[in-house]
C-alpha cells in the first residue's frame, strides 16, 4: 500500500514525487515516460528560472535525475483505470498490474489534438507525427507540412529547418497566432511557406505519406501539396481516458479537472490533480511544477490528519 | 540480437534505452537520422518513419511497447 500514487511523469508529476519523498511518503510514479510535453519542445526553453536557455531533453534529465535520487518507486507503464475503493485508490495498468494507495495524484497532462482529417490516424508513424523533435531528423532533404500556425507550429518549423528541404506551415485562421519573435525567426529561414485560411482535408499515400489536400477557405478551392511528412501542432487536450468513473472529479467544458487551486484537491477526498490536466489557465512548466509541490505538501497534512 | 533505431533528440528513445540497460539487455544503438542506408533499412523492416523502432531477434516492435518487449526478451518485472 503506497501513501500516494502519481499518474504521469511530466514536470508536475516529477515535482510532486520529489516533494512527497522529502515528506517521507511512500511514493509510486506510474508514467509512460519522463518529461511529458517538455519532450516536444523543438527549440530551447527560455522561461524556466535558473536556466536562461536549456533544451527540453536536458531539463527532463535534470528533473528525472533529481527525482531518482530519492526513494521513489517507478513504473514505466500506461494507466488504464483509476478506481476509488474503501481504503483509498486502485490503479490498473496496461501490463495488467494493480497498485493500491491511500491518495492519488493525476498528473497526466495533455495528449496532442488530432485534426480529424482523413488519413491522419492511418498514417501515424508513416509520415504523420506529433513529435517533430523525435521524428524530424528522419525527414532530411524531404518536403514536409506543419499543421498549426501557433508558437508550437512555428517552433517546430525552426527545428525542422535544420533537416528538411521545404516546410509548408498551414494555419486554419486568416491570421498567424505565433508570437512576433517566432514569426521573425521563421521569416529568416529559407524555403518556408506560410499558408493561412488552410483547412487540412486529407493525408494521402500508398505505404508512406506522399501528399496532403487542404481547402483554401478564402478562395473556396481544394489544393494539394506533395510532402513526405505532416507534423500536427494544433494544441493539446486533457489526458484523462483512465478516469472511467466521471463522478470521481468535476470537469470544465474543456474536460479539464476542477480543483481547489490552493491545495490541488478534487472533490473526492484523497484525490488530487495537477499540471496541464487541471482547469488553470496558465499551462507552463513552472506552474506544473508548483502544482506538484502544493499537492504533495497538502497530502502530507491530509495523511497525518486522516 | 537487439537493435534500437533512434534519433539523438528523441526522449522516448532515451527512456527505452534506459529500460533495456536497467534489465541488462545488450543492444546496438543506431541513429536512423545520420545515415540514409540505416534509415532505409528501418523503413523497410518496420514500415515506419518514426522512432523508436526496436528489432529483437528479427522481430520488429514500434515504439516503447513494454509488454511486447518484455515478452520477446523474457523480462520479468516484480509486482
Ligand atoms: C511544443 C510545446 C512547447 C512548450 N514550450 C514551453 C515553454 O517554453 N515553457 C513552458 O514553461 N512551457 C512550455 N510548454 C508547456 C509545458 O510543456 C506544459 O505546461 C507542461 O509540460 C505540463 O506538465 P504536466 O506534467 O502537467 O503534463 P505533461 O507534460 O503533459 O506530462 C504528462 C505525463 O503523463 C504521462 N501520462 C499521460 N497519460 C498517462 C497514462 N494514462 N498512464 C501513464 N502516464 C500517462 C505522459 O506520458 C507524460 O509523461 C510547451 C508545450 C508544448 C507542447
Amino acid at each position: 500500500m503506497y501513501d500516494l500514487i502519481i499518474i504521469g511523469g511530466g514536470p508536475a508529476g516529477m515535482t510532486a514525487g520529489i516533494y512527497a519523498c522529502r515528506q517521507g511518503l511512500k511514493t509510486l510514479i506510474i508514467t509512460k515516460g519522463f518529461g511529458g510535453q517538455m519532450a516536444q519542445k523543438s527549440v530551447e526553453i527560455e522561461n524556466y528560472p535558473g536556466f536562461e536557455k536549456i533544451s527540453g531533453f536536458d531539463l527532463i534529465s535534470r528533473f528525472e535525475n533529481h527525482l531518482r535520487r530519492h526513494e521513489v518507486d517507478i513504473e514505466i507503464d500506461s494507466v488504464i483505470e483509476l478506481k476509488k475503493n474503501n481504503n483509498g485508490f486502485l490503479v490498473l495498468t496496461k501490463s495488467n498490474k494493480e497498485f493500491k494507495s491511500k491518495t492519488a495524484v493525476i498528473a497526466s497532462g495533455g495528449d496532442p489534438k488530432s485534426t480529424g482529417a482523413s488519413g491522419e490516424k492511418e498514417f501515424v508513424g508513416r509520415g504523420v507525427s506529433y513529435c517533430p523533435v523525435c521524428d524530424g531528423p528522419l525527414f532530411s532533404n524531404k518536403d514536409v507540412a506543419v499543421v498549426g500556425g501557433g508558437d508550437a507550429g512555428f517552433e517546430s518549423a525552426l527545428f525542422l529547418s535544420n533537416y528538411v528541404r521545404k516546410i509548408y506551415i498551414l494555419e486554419y485562421d486568416s491570421k498567424i497566432k505565433a508570437s512576433p519573435a517566432n514569426q521573425a525567426l521563421v521569416k529568416n529561414i529559407k524555403n518556408t511557406e506560410i499558408i493561412t485560411n488552410a483547412s487540412l482535408k486529407e493525408i494521402k499515400g500508398k505505404v508512406l505519406v506522399e501528399s496532403i489536400v487542404y481547402n483554401d477557405l478564402k478562395h473556396n478551392k481544394e489544393k494539394s501539396l506533395d510532402v513526405s511528412g505532416v507534423f500536427i501542432e494544433i494544441g493539446y487536450e486533457p489526458a484523462t481516458s483512465f478516469i472511467l468513473d466521471p463522478s470521481l472529479a468535476d470537469f470544465n467544458k474543456k474536460k479539464e479537472i476542477k480543483v481547489n487551486l490552493d491545495n490541488m484537491r478534487t472533490k473526492t477526498p484523497g484525490l488530487y490533480a495537477i499540471g496541464d490536466v487541471v482547469s488553470g489557465k496558465c499551462k507552463q512548466i513552472v506552474v506544473a511544477a508548483a502544482d506538484g509541490a502544493r499537492a504533495a505538501l497538502d497530502i502530507s497534512h491530509y495523511l497525518k490528519n486522516e | 540480437m537487439v537493435k534500437v533505431y533512434s534519433t539523438p533528440t528523441c526522449v522516448y528513445c532515451a527512456t527505452l534505452k534506459q529500460y533495456l540497460k536497467e534489465h541488462d539487455i545488450a543492444f546496438e544503438d543506431v541513429d536512423a537520422s545520420k545515415d540514409e542506408a540505416v534509415f532505409e533499412e528501418m523503413v523497410r523492416k518496420s514500415g515506419q518513419m518514426s522512432v523508436p523502432v526496436i528489432e529483437i531477434n528479427g522481430e520488429i516492435v514500434v515504439g516503447f511497447d513494454k509488454e511486447k518487449i518484455n515478452e520477446l526478451l523474457n523480462i520479468k518485472e516484480q509486482q
